[in-house]
């Protein structure tokens, strides 16, 4: 069911949200930057706006992210989980990563399922706004997630000059819409094959970089990437782990108590699989030591058809982020087209 | 979620990023892309900049040290203490000195020179990582003059040629090996100069092997060809050449070095990226020289795409320089003996400044009984660390002002709390020449002030300090002292990140003597045939914003705990020769004494080469003395 809401009663809903959450959506820093920041008022929002470079995963897996606290108590310790159960609205997030949202719910919904994670999912609803123009980096349509979504939405925003066109795609998202209900109104079939154009027309008006992921999982699956190539591009790796902690996708973590006030705070830290310690072992031994077999592990939890299997999705929304973050120039596009062609740089 | 623009606080890159906040506890870390210097992209220290001030060992309380403890203490009694110990050692005509930081503010360094200068009446005022960094800056300044012309981290992307002298810059200064390998992906020539083929040297068109303390060969190689082909841009440095040939007539120019020669000489874009280097007495001294004056004749300074950038290795020893917590300098970096600088400070703080030259930060802490460290821990950073831990040991009051828990706060008499880089406000000049607001995001914890209030107050107490309401009162101040930070402030004001470049050097300052190019005689004999080098790439593991983050210290601590009497590296044909390696005992010889050390293979070594990681340099001091390179003998032990 799509309905529409005028562009002008759009910061109607946005109080609304507002009061009955936390609403987080882009802003622009002094600094020119846009940033998903929590927001304090309706004007805040921009409308028009490249996908900010910090993803909006912060609000599923924070990169500092509390988890029990473990107080002392005599002869015992007193475990006591810290719960997030804050209703947020994450808006105006972009295709990508909506279904990036989804991915990462999808994967901690696996038993063992994440009851941390899921709370804060849960009392998630993502309101994306659907890109009529693709941003120059983004090759979303490689991966499905992109430029419109047919799901991974609570709901989904169209911009059709006036007004906006909304589809509903769960429970989250009609209780949005439920809190300003005399806002929207039924959106007519004109409405919604306007939308349909729109996406049709975005499909045309991407940027010069694709990922052939088929032809690249064919050859990551059966280890037929020569380890020289692996070798070769890791030395174009500054191991920032950028790529990872930008990526709507990743989830790899570490733990870590924090001392305070008499108590330790365990956290969540959002880490790197390529950081040379993620898979440091106590003994000393670490089974990916060199760059290279990281790189290696990196790809083939993204494009391998094992995991394509399991998650039903290759690990990425094709955002481009990590193209842009890379410090070297190992980003998901360049090592997607290496192991296509078998080589780098020549 | 609260998230505020401010500058990395790690290498002199000075990347910009937001600290993210919630419930007044820093979380992370967000990269922005309109920083001019990071662009969008970020180290692994700079992603978890945030978690050394959340998670680390931090002073939260002024403490004194009385009757054998740490009695806590309001602040006006810790000041009071303080003040009150330093003048009776001045009174008692004992000496007492200052170090500043190059993990510092500006305003911090400005108000410890101030408080060096003008209120304990010394020059003793220095920083640890200063002697490692100075005989660079020193060769520099010789053939620039007193600023040296930078090329801006980013333009590098855009050279053609690219040389490179370095430790390990993937390591020590990811920022700027980005833009390395940016330009080589356009096509660049990369050069690298150095003892280890590194990440950089594999990637590098040419790598020139040089043996360590010996790199100023090669470049007096490449100067040499440069002259045999006739490259030189003479409009650019109008000398007579010919004696400059006939001082590099025996230096060895091989092949590989004339065709380097021509690659630099023929570019239109040349960048020529210089790291402290080791050698014996004068030499890095020498080699830098060397290093700008093939720069200067080739006419590659001080335009787009072309100059030459020293990688200083932690985020402000530019501005502690140009704050002048130096020896011998005024702020300005000004010599000290310059009458109109003299001068100019002497009228700014109202006190007649002490003339004669103070010592540098090994022999005061050799000599001084009373110290003030400003966010400084000499043990970490000096070459020779357990020997300025034990001299530190012997100083009658030592005062640490800092954030963290260090190895030098830990044996203070008094400790005064200061805020982190991320709980106070100021500023930072990173390599390139860039001043650079940090911003305060959360509030220091417990008692802790920030560093430039503390410091005004300890400068109060000696009727040397203004009154200052802010830390931008302080910078004004700074735009007073030393000229080239004049009217800065404003400009900070008027740049949304808040920073702005100092103004390059003074083309016609050039000046490139022929001296200097005498080859380094052998170190190694027959009884001592192996070289053994202090790597000189900074060690980040023993730096409390690395070694207080839980993701950035791991590879540092799975180390130390594997090899807690640290290790020596050597080639695998020589490992295999003496049937080392693998963490095989090895006991080193020298005509300074001997050590028994680990061994552990390398593959990116050469033989005859044994290396010691800066971290483990104190385990081979006996073998090394004062020297930073030297020739060994190595047997099983």
């Amino acid at each position: 069911m799509a309905f529409a809401i005028e562009k002008k009663a759009v910061t109607k809903w946005l109080e609304k949200l507002l009061e009955s959450g936390e609403v987080i959506a882009p802003i622009r820093t002094p600094c020119g930057d846009v940033l998903f920041s929590t927001i304090r008022s309706a004007e805040q929002v921009v409308w028009d706006f490249p996908n900010p470079l910090y993803p909006p995963k912060e609000c599923v897996l924070p990169q500092t992210d509390p988890i029990v606290k473990i107080r002392r108590n005599g002869q015992h310790h007193e475990i006591e989980p810290i719960h997030d159960g804050t209703r947020r609205f994450l808006f105006n997030a972009r295709s990508c990563d909506a279904k990036g949202i989804a991915f990462l719910t999808r994967m901690h919904e696996m038993e063992p399922a994440d009851a941390s994670y899921l709370r804060r999912s849960n009392n998630l609803t993502v309101i994306s706004l659907a890109c009529a123009a693709p941003c120059p980096l983004g090759f979303c349509i490689c991966t499905d997630s992109g430029p419109f979504l047919s799901d991974g939405y609570d709901a989904q925003l169209t911009d059709l000059g006036e007004s906006y066109l909304v589809e509903v795609g769960s429970a989250k998202g009609e209780a949005a819409l439920a809190e300003a209900q005399d806002l929207f109104r039924k959106a007519t079939e004109d409405e919604v094959s306007q939308r349909k154009r729109l996406e049709e027309a975005a499909r045309h008006h991407f940027g010069e970089e694709t990922c052939h992921f088929a032809s690249a999982m064919r050859r990551v699956s059966t280890g037929r990437v020569p380890d020289a190539l692996w070798e070769k591009m890791s030395d174009w790796c500054l191991e920032c782990g950028g790529c990872n902690l930008v990526c709507p996708t990743c989830y790899c973590f570490s733990v870590k108590d924090l001392g305070l006030d008499g108590a330790w705070i365990r956290c969540r830290l959002r880490d790197s699989c390529q950081y040379a310690a993620f898979t440091l072992e106590a003994s000393g031994h670490n089974p990916r030591a060199q760059r290279k077999d990281r790189m290696k592990r990196r790809f083939f939890h993204k494009v391998s058809a094992q995991y394509y299997t399991r998650d039903d999705a290759v690990g990425c929304v094709g955002c481009g982020r990590c193209i842009k973050v890379c410090l070297g120039t190992t980003h998901m596009p360049a090592v997607v087209a290496a192991i296509r062609k078998g080589k780098w740089h020549e | 979620m609260l998230t505020v623009p401010t500058t990395c606080p790690f290498c002199s890159c000075g990347c910009g990023f937001y600290l993210l906040a919630r419930e007044g506890q820093l979380v992370g870390v967000a990269p922005s892309e309109t920083h001019p210097v990071s662009g969008g992209s970020l180290c692994a220290r700079g992603w978890s900049a945030h978690e050394a001030a959340l998670w680390g060992d931090r002073l939260r309380q002024p403490l004194l040290q009385r009757n054998g403890k740490q009695e806590s203490v309001s602040w006006d009694e810790a000041l009071d203490h303080v003040a009150g110990r330093l003048k009776e050692l001045v009174n008692a005509g004992k000496p007492v000195g200052v170090l500043g930081s190059s993990r510092a503010t500006n305003e911090e360094n400005y108000l410890a020179g101030r408080l060096a200068r003008a209120g304990l009446q010394t020059n003793n005022v220095d920083f640890s990582y200063h002697p490692i960094c100075r005989p660079l800056l020193a060769g520099l300044e010789e053939v620039h003059g007193k600023r040296a012309p930078s090329i801006r981290i980013n333009d590098i992307a855009s050279s053609q040629v690219i040389l490179l002298t370095e430790g390990n810059l993937a390591e020590t200064h990811p920022r700027a090996a980005s833009s390395v390998l940016k330009a080589v992906e356009k096509g660049a020539h990369l050069i690298t100069v150095g003892h280890r083929k590194t990440q950089m040297a594999r990637l590098a068109s040419l790598h020139l092997q040089a043996t360590p303390g010996n790199e100023g060969e090669v470049i007096n190689g490449l100067l040499a060809a440069i002259l045999d082909l006739g490259l030189q841009d003479r409009t650019a440095v109008p000398i007579g050449y010919d004696a400059l040939r006939r001082d590099l007539e025996t230096v060895k120019r091989t092949e590989e070095v004339r065709q380097a020669a021509e690659w630099i000489a023929r570019a239109e874009r040349a960048a020529f990226l210089i790291a402290p280097s080791c050698g014996q007495g004068d030499q890095p001294r020498k080699d830098a020289a060397a290093f700008a004056k093939l720069a200067a004749i080739t006419g590659h300074l001080d335009k787009p795409g072309s100059g030459v950038l020293p990688l200083l290795a932690r985020g402000n020893v530019r501005g502690a320089c140009d704050m002048a917590v130096v020896p011998d300098r005024l702020p300005g970096y000004d010599p000290l003996d310059d009458a109109r600088s003299r001068q100019r400070v002497q009228d700014l703080w109202g006190k007649k400044l002490p003339s004669a030259p103070g010592w540098s930060a090994e022999s005061l802490l050799q000599s001084v009984s009373g110290l003030v460290v400003v966010a400084d821990d000499p043990p970490s950073v000096i070459p020779r660390g357990q020997h300025a831990m034990a001299a530190m040991g012997r100083i009658e009051f030592l005062v640490v002002l800092d954030a963290f828990i260090t190895p030098t706060a830990r044996i203070a008499h008094a400790r005064l709390p200061i805020a982190s880089f991320a709980e106070t406000e100021g500023t930072v000049t990173n390599m390139e020449g860039r001043v650079q607001r940090l911003r305060a995001v959360t509030d220091p914890p417990g008692e802790a002030r920030t560093g430039w209030q503390v410091l005004a107050e300890l400068c109060a107490r000696f009727d040397a300090a203004a009154s200052y309401s802010s830390a931008s009162d302080v910078f004004r101040e700074i735009g007073q002292a030393a000229p080239g930070y004049a009217g800065m402030e404003q400009r900070l004001s008027e740049d949304e990140w808040g920073g702005a470049l100092l103004e390059t050097f003074d083309r016609a300052k050039l000046v490139v003597h022929p001296a200097g190019a005498a080859g380094v005689a052998a170190l190694t004999s027959v009884e001592h045939p192996y070289l053994l080098a202090r790597d000189s790439a900074f060690d980040w593991g023993h730096d409390p914003l690395v070694s207080f983050s839980p993701t950035l210290s791991r590879d540092y601590r799975s180390e130390r705990k594997l090899f807690p009497n640290g290790f020596v590296e050597m080639c695998k044909g020589d490992a295999d020769a003496l049937k080392l390696g693998g963490g095989r005992q090895a006991r080193l010889t020298s005509e300074h004494g001997e050590a028994v050390v680990p061994v552990l293979v390398r593959t990116d070594l050469k033989p005859g080469l044994l290396f010691v990681p800066y971290a483990y340099r104190d385990r081979v001091s006996n073998v090394l003395g004062t020297d930073s390179v030297t020739a060994v003998r190595i047997e099983r032990a």
